[in-house]
């Protein structure tokens, strides 16, 4: 084979090539999108994807389950969990029992959503909810409070930080 | 005795039990009751053994060993195991299983030992036992009947060790209970050892009630800050805040015990009155550099006289540097550390005495005369080993102008205040009946018999001295304890106005010995005693007055003299942890750290030196004592010397070691006793265990518990002359002042004499006192409207 042979057989190979890879390129451009629009649209999170922020929960008598055990802090492997306990006042108790948690702070700096407090919990107190927007501008904000905490997260996509994604 | 435990042989003395034999092959057995100090019991039944040839299983805590005994643990026996195993069942039927909540959780020996040991699941579905959540038995103590385990350990200890006999188990099956009887407090200055003891967490201490859980404290290993017992401790922190103290073992000093003070008064380097930055007076008191401060300071040092005080809480290095300041940058012998006498001219051949008397040989004593110390109130672990000499047989004498808490177990020979020095001199008062019999059996005992010299004795210039020779003559040991937690290692370092380093003097041989170290040495022989220098302060003899830890206002026996000393002395130094009420006098202010914020050794009334670890760094911009002198030597112009620990002990292990010690022959001051005119009565005072101190800033659970409001104690022949009741208003006047006080009338006082504590709250006795912790004084009755606020503090004027 001669060299001007050997040329024109491997332009041809190559033109080929670049057709087929053309030809992806066109049938990804027109085929239907799957990507998720978030935040513009909010997909449907599955019931028990338990993976983001804590929730503390309450009796049905309106008293906190958390007895300020600190068990959840020991548990944590990234040591973001803060509890201090206190005695109970007997006449306006927070929690049943002797003890309730006066502080209880989780930091989302170093949370990394392995659940092992939520396992380490003796009194289900602590679960993890499917929100996840935890961004935020400063260290405070990304300390949440036992108030925080005790509130149901708000709705996915409602968070400025949300917003200002738009 | 040679016995074989799961196989392996090990000898140990007759008597032993066999539980302490296999902890010497390092073989664990579970216990819940047993415990080294206290008698066995077996009351819990989990440290079953089998010992061969018998045909039930043994508990190990109670049986000694016999020679060629061969036991059987539940690691070689599968019976052991099972009937260890079923006996954690049993104690766990009724136990609340709450740890998640409990303060022993993580920590607790019945969690440790069920997870190793138990079955790990119960058959006991019924309902349990359920009582009162915890009970308080003391501002201090909570008891949680639930958790018990009934193993009788904390009302041993009150039993064997403290005396104190609060607690009893009540009733029997499956009520019964730890009791206290209905009405008391447990009202124990060592209450705080059962919540230690306590193998599960039926005892709390309300201090540390949630404030941390194990895993979150750091700690490290310090000892006592409060007096010279020295007792070792271990301090745990949270987040770098002190939240308890605990006891370590140390069978040479304080067994395993603590005091409540000790364990309880832990806030105070944590204060919010504590000061962390240097200050000096501008228009007010401002913050400012070391260097300006220290700079300000060297310039009235430069041009002025100087004198300085301190107390006896600072540790041997900082002593040793203080010395050394004093001597050779500010060339004076004007410093001090007591407040008394001391012990008079017997204080070298003390500093450089060594050890003469260790806990060991007052465990061991055959005889033991106290003299002038009320042990419980002012070194509280002494009197628990004289406690235990007096278990083991020992014949204890307490001479001491009031009753103290060793009533039960010794010999009281009541004396007026100032009497003991004539009661223990030679020619008079050793005829005396009751003295005669103790220096009969002293000269029985030989090296068993000691003397133990208490503060109370410093308030004459001779009792101290005249204390040893009474145990010398008869071949008995002597020691002189005094009660702050290193006024020992200030007297060794030199901290003293004739005194250097190790007891020598300032002159002679002893004085080249010193020169030898520091270079010469361009002092006087004698120096102004604290007394003599808040006089100089006065009559501004004195240009800069430091103040190294020490108030004069509330320290020292005489509130009007330190007033006008501060008054009156142009420049105040204070170095210290805070200023509190010495905030207007203070001219500069140098933050020193607190004891857990530094490395060093402190020195107990023995003379043992203990090391100090330092558990977190100091707050602030506080330093280490030591090394403030050392900047203001070098801002001074002079040179300690050293500028690291390492330095600075080479340097003091050359002028402390161990020496021969001279007794000094001084003669006889002949000073009299304390003048009592007839018609009046001789007051004396000393500080009562918790007290109104700085150091006990914070301890609000352990005042509530143990503090007492101000009073006078009268005995009955005299309250009848002067027509006082018991629990009246009192007057008493005396030179310096007047102060009306709650009357407690009782036998417990010697006639003739009147006991106010030295600083409760709301009263400082020093105002009453003339320079001496005793005093003439006259008693009226006042017919006070009973809602009236007990306490007034009269003419002297409360700091
Ligand atoms: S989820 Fe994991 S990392 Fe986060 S707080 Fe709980 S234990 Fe800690
Ligand atoms: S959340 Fe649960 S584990 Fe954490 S402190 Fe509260 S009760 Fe204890
Ligand atoms: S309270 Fe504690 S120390 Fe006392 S008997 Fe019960 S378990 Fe034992
Ligand atoms: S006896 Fe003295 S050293 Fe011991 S804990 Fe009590 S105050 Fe501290
Ligand atoms: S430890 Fe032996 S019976 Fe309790």
């Amino acid at each position: 084979m001669t060299d001007e042979q050997r040329r024109e057989r491997n332009f041809l190979a190559d033109t080929g090539a670049v057709l087929k890879g053309m030809a992806t390129v066109f049938k990804q451009t027109f085929r239907p999108d799957d990507t998720e629009e978030y935040p513009k649209v909010i997909a449907e999170i599955p019931e028990r994807a338990h993976t983001g922020r804590h929730r503390l929960n309450r009796h049905d008598n309106g008293l906190e389950k958390c007895i300020g055990c600190e068990l959840c802090a020991f548990a944590c492997p990234a040591d973001a969990i803060w509890v201090e306990g206190e005695d109970n006042d007997p006449e306006h108790p927070t929690s049943p029992g002797e003890r309730y948690a006066k502080d209880y702070q989780i930091n989302y700096l170093r949370c990394i959503m392995c659940g092992l407090c939520v396992e380490a919990c003796p009194t289900r107190a602590l679960t993890l909810t499917s929100y996840f927007e935890m961004a935020y501008t400063s260290r405070e904000d990304a300390i949440l409070t036992k108030e925080q905490l005790l509130e149901p997260p708000p709705e996915l996509g409602t968070t400025p930080g949300a917003k200002e994604g738009l | 005795m040679t016995l074989a435990i799961d196989g392996k042989e090990v000898t140990v003395p007759a008597g032993t039990l066999i539980i302490r034999a296999a902890e010497q092959l390092g073989i664990e057995i579970p216990r819940f009751c047993d415990h080294p100090l206290l008698r066995p019991a077996g009351a819990c039944r989990q440290c079953y053994v089998r010992i061969e040839g018998q045909p039930k299983l043994a508990t190990s805590c109670t049986v000694p060993v016999a020679a060629g005994m061969s036991v059987q643990t539940q690691a070689s026996d599968d019976e052991v195991a099972d009937a260890q195993r079923a006996n954690l069942e049993f104690l766990l039927l009724n136990h609340p299983l709450d740890c998640p909540i409990c303060d022993r959780g993580g920590e607790c020996p019945l969690q440790d030992q069920a997870l190793a040991y138990g079955p790990g699941d119960s058959r006991f579905r019924e309902a349990k036992r359920v009582f009162k959540k915890p009970i308080p038995l003391s501002p201090l103590v909570a008891l949680d009947r639930e958790r018990c385990v009934l193993c009788a350990r904390c009302t041993r200890f009150c039993d064997e060790i403290s005396g104190d006999r609060f607690l009893e188990l009540y009733a029997r099956g499956a009520g019964e209970r730890v009791a206290i009887a209905a009405g008391e407090d447990f009202r124990s200055p060592f209450s705080g050892n059962t919540v230690q003891i306590c193998p599960v967490g039926a005892l709390t201490s309300v201090p540390y009630r949630f404030a941390a859980r194990p895993f979150d404290l750091t700690y490290g290993d310090s000892v006592c800050p409060h007096c010279s017992a020295g007792c070792n401790l271990r301090v745990d922190l949270r987040r770098g805040d002190v939240v308890r103290h605990l006891a370590r073992d140390e069978y040479e000093v304080n067994d395993a015990w603590l005091c409540d003070k000790g364990r309880y008064a832990f806030r105070f380097p944590d204060s919010s009155e504590r000061v962390t930055t240097p200050l000096i007076r501008d228009h007010g008191l401002e913050p400012a550099s070391f260097g300006e401060v220290l700079t300000s300071i060297a310039g009235w040092v430069d041009r002025g006289r100087v004198g300085v005080l301190t107390g006896g809480r600072l540790m041997d290095e900082d002593y040793y540097a203080l010395s050394k300041l004093a001597r050779t940058v500010f060339r004076t012998n004007d410093l001090d550390h007591r407040r008394d006498h001391g012990a008079g001219f017997v204080e070298g051949a003390i500093a450089g005495g060594g050890m003469p008397v260790t806990y060991r040989n007052v465990e061991e004593a055959k005889v033991i005369l106290v003299a002038g110390l009320d042990a419980e109130q002012e070194v509280p672990i002494l009197h628990l080993r004289l406690r235990k000499a007096a278990e083991r047989g020992a014949r204890i004498v307490v001479l001491h102008p009031r009753r103290t808490r060793l009533w039960d177990v010794a010999e009281h020979i009541p004396c007026r205040p100032g009497d003991e020095a004539w009661l223990l001199e030679k020619e008079e008062g050793r005829h005396r009946p009751e003295i005669e019999s103790v220096a009969t059996a002293m000269r029985e005992a030989g090296d068993a018999g000691i003397v133990i010299a208490g503060p109370r004795l410093a308030d004459h210039p001779q009792a101290v001295d005249r204390a040893r020779t009474f145990a010398s003559d008869a071949g008995g040991r002597f020691a002189y304890v005094t009660r702050r937690a290193n006024d020992r290692g200030a007297l060794v370092a030199g901290v003293h106005p004739w005194l250097l380093p190790n007891g020598r003097s300032s002159i002679d041989e002893d004085r080249a010995e010193v020169e030898s170290v520091w270079g010469p040495l361009d002092i006087p022989d004698r120096g102004r005693d604290w007394r003599g220098i808040l006089e100089a302060a006065a009559n501004r003899e004195i240009d800069v007055l430091f103040l190294i830890g020490v108030d004069p206002l509330r320290d020292y026996p005489d509130a009007a003299l330190a007033r006008r000393a501060l008054e009156n002395v142009p420049r105040k130094v204070v170095q210290s942890l805070e200023l509190a009420s010495l905030a207007r006098y203070a001219d500069a202010f140098l933050p020193a750290a607190a004891f857990l914020e530094k490395e060093g050794h402190v020195t107990t009334w023995e003379g043992r030196g203990q090391r100090l670890q330092r558990v977190r760094d100091p707050l602030g911009m506080s330093r280490p004592d030591w090394e403030i002198f050392a900047s203001l030597a070098l801002a001074c112009g002079g040179d300690l010397g050293f500028e690291t620990l390492d330095e600075l002990h080479e340097e003091m292990g050359t002028l402390l070691a161990p020496r021969a010690t001279r007794h000094l022959a001084v003669a006889d001051t002949g000073a009299a006793p304390t003048p009592v005119e007839d018609g009046e009565l001789l007051l004396f005072t000393y500080p009562l265990l918790v007290n109104d101190g700085r150091l006990s800033e914070g301890a609000d659970e352990l005042k509530a518990a143990l503090a007492d409001p101000p009073f006078v104690e009268i005995h009955p022949n005299n309250a009848g002359t002067a027509g006082v009741a018991d629990g009246s208003d009192v007057r008493v006047t005396t030179a310096a002042g007047e102060a009306t006080l709650p009357a407690r009338v009782t036998e417990h006082v010697s006639e003739g004499s009147l006991f106010v504590p030295f600083d409760q709250a709301g009263f400082a006795a020093n105002t009453l006192l003339q320079g001496r912790f005793s005093i003439a004084a006259t008693i009226d009755p006042v017919d006070a409207p009973a809602d009236e606020d007990p306490v007034e503090v009269g003419a002297g004027g409360a700091a």
